[in-house]
């Protein structure tokens, strides 16, 4: 007697072997009627299976036809509801606009815009992976030209503005000047990446569209400049000299990496860097040794 | 055949899927009206919890597996698990009529319900919803060979059932829950 699986008869009884390992176990049942009887009863079993199935399958399409789906109770959301939902969120939107407006930046109240400053989070699109340049990639999409053009006074002083930064994220920070580029600085904040995390936002506007937005955050290691796309908003990312740095726009990989290298090369930005903020006086100069 | 049901949002993909994910909670718990109730509750955590559906899941695959692992969650928190009341034949053949008046056979109908849920499942994943092995798997949980090897099985158990009736002999071996080794 030749002895076949049931793995194999089922296989074959539903169908699923190649044409020559069919023929062959044709040829076992010709000449075993042991293995013929259990592939009769696997046939039966498989016909009796698929017609029970089948049997549901058709029920089933009769209560859908007879009927529409019911909606269970509780899980309905009426227009109004919906309408009042809607007007509640855009409320909330307007709210954080003008936050934004009033508080812009945290030199005017630096504590309330290191605990509250991180951008309303918009739907999280299952393609973005959560890293904090990404976090930052989709605030930036919050961020519209009129957003930025509402611009404070005290705002105007760059190197005020370069020593609160450089204050929060490192003595490595400097503002990037970005007017041979065609960019103006506007405007900087903290904002604030996963728990406590402070991070940099310099936001730039050229002579027409999207603004320019430039993060920085400690980071360690050197990086070189890589390009990511994330939606409408291209990012270039890089670390050097302990700082991440993220540069997003609304523009191409070239004009990016072009910037990106721009502020990584720029001459000068050190000389002009703050200093970062210390507590302590500066220690005393040495004295002149008396001569003898 | 691949689960090819995409959504953006899960609400109308759920109500479209309702008379499928009815099928799949009743062949689950073995009686229409437990099953309504294992749906409800599945449904409600559903759409609470829409974030956990990721863009790109095919919708029924995820409605499926959510409906399973509520099952098996609800299972393991049972007091005794093991002594959970088993669905009444009639209940069980009832899910098996409808208008037409076609219906299951009792003997095989007797047979579906001595499977486990899980045996069940597997059966009307691949057999009504015509899933292949890799999307049944993953509404169940195991790997495709273990599919596969579940079917081999139920068709044998059921061949030898139908065997030993022929021969006149009433015994049967009831397959064990959870013994079950991809082949």
């Amino acid at each position: 007697m030749t002895e076949l699986s049931d793995e194999l008869l089922v296989a074959y009884v539903d169908g699923q072997l190649a044409r020559k390992q069919t023929q062959a176990v044709e040829r076992v049942l010709e000449q075993d009627d042991v293995i013929a009887k259990r592939v009769v009863a696997l046939k039966h079993a498989h016909s009796r299976l698929e017609t029970a199935f089948e049997a549901i399958l058709a029920g089933e399409e009769e209560d859908a036809a007879s009927k529409p789906p019911a909606i269970p109770p509780g899980l309905y959301i009426s227009w109004p509801t919906l309408a009042k939902s809607a007007l509640a969120s855009a409320g909330l939107v307007l709210a954080f606009i003008l936050m934004l407006a009033g508080f812009g930046w945290p030199l005017q109240a630096p504590e309330f815009s290191l605990e509250s400053s991180v951008p309303a989070d918009p739907d999280y699109v299952g393609a973005l992976p959560s890293t904090w340049q990404e976090d930052a990639a989709r605030a930036h999409a919050l961020f519209s030209r009129a957003s930025v053009e509402v611009g404070l006074e005290s705002q105007g002083n760059a190197d005020l503005v370069a020593f609160q930064l450089a204050q929060a994220i490192g003595p490595n920070l400097v503002v990037p000047d970005l007017a041979p580029q065609g960019f103006r600085f506007m405007r900087a904040q903290l904002l604030r990446s996963g728990e406590a995390t402070p991070l940099a936002q310099l936001l730039y506007l050229g002579k027409r569209g999207a603004p320019l937005a430039l993060y920085a955050q400690a980071g360690e290691g050197t990086a070189a400049p890589a390009f990511k796309q994330y939606g409408s908003i291209g990012g270039v990312a890089w670390s050097q000299s302990g700082l991440a740095y993220l540069l997003a726009g609304e523009a191409d990989e070239a004009s990016l990496m072009k910037l990106a290298n721009a502020i990584r090369t720029e001459k000068g930005a050190s000389a002009k860097a703050p200093s970062a903020f210390s507590p302590l006086p500066p220690p005393p100069k040495p004295k002149p040794k008396p001569r003898s | 055949m691949q689960a090819e049901e995409f959504h953006d949002t899960i609400r109308p993909g759920l109500i479209a899927m309702l008379p499928r994910l009815q099928r799949f909670a009743d062949l689950l718990v073995g009686a229409r009206k437990e099953g309504t109730a294992l749906l409800r509750r599945a449904l409600l955590l559903m759409l609470a919890e829409e974030h956990r559906y990721q863009r790109g899941t095919a919708l029924d695959r995820w409605a499926f597996a959510e409906i399973y692992r509520l099952w098996l969650a609800e299972l393991r928190d049972h007091a005794d698990p093991m002594r959970q009341a088993r669905a009444d034949g009639a209940s069980f053949a009832q899910l098996f009529h409808n208008k037409r008046g076609r219906k299951v056979d009792e003997f095989t109908a007797s047979f579906l319900r001595s499977l486990p849920p899980q045996q069940r499942l597997t059966l009307l994943l691949c057999y009504a919803e015509r899933f292949d092995h890799i999307d049944a798997g993953r509404v169940l949980d195991v790997p495709p060979e273990t599919i596969g090897a579940r079917l081999v099985r139920i068709s044998a158990s059921l061949a030898d059932r139908l065997s030993e009736r022929e021969c006149g002999t009433a015994t049967a071996t009831v397959e064990a829950l959870y013994s079950e080794r991809p082949a």
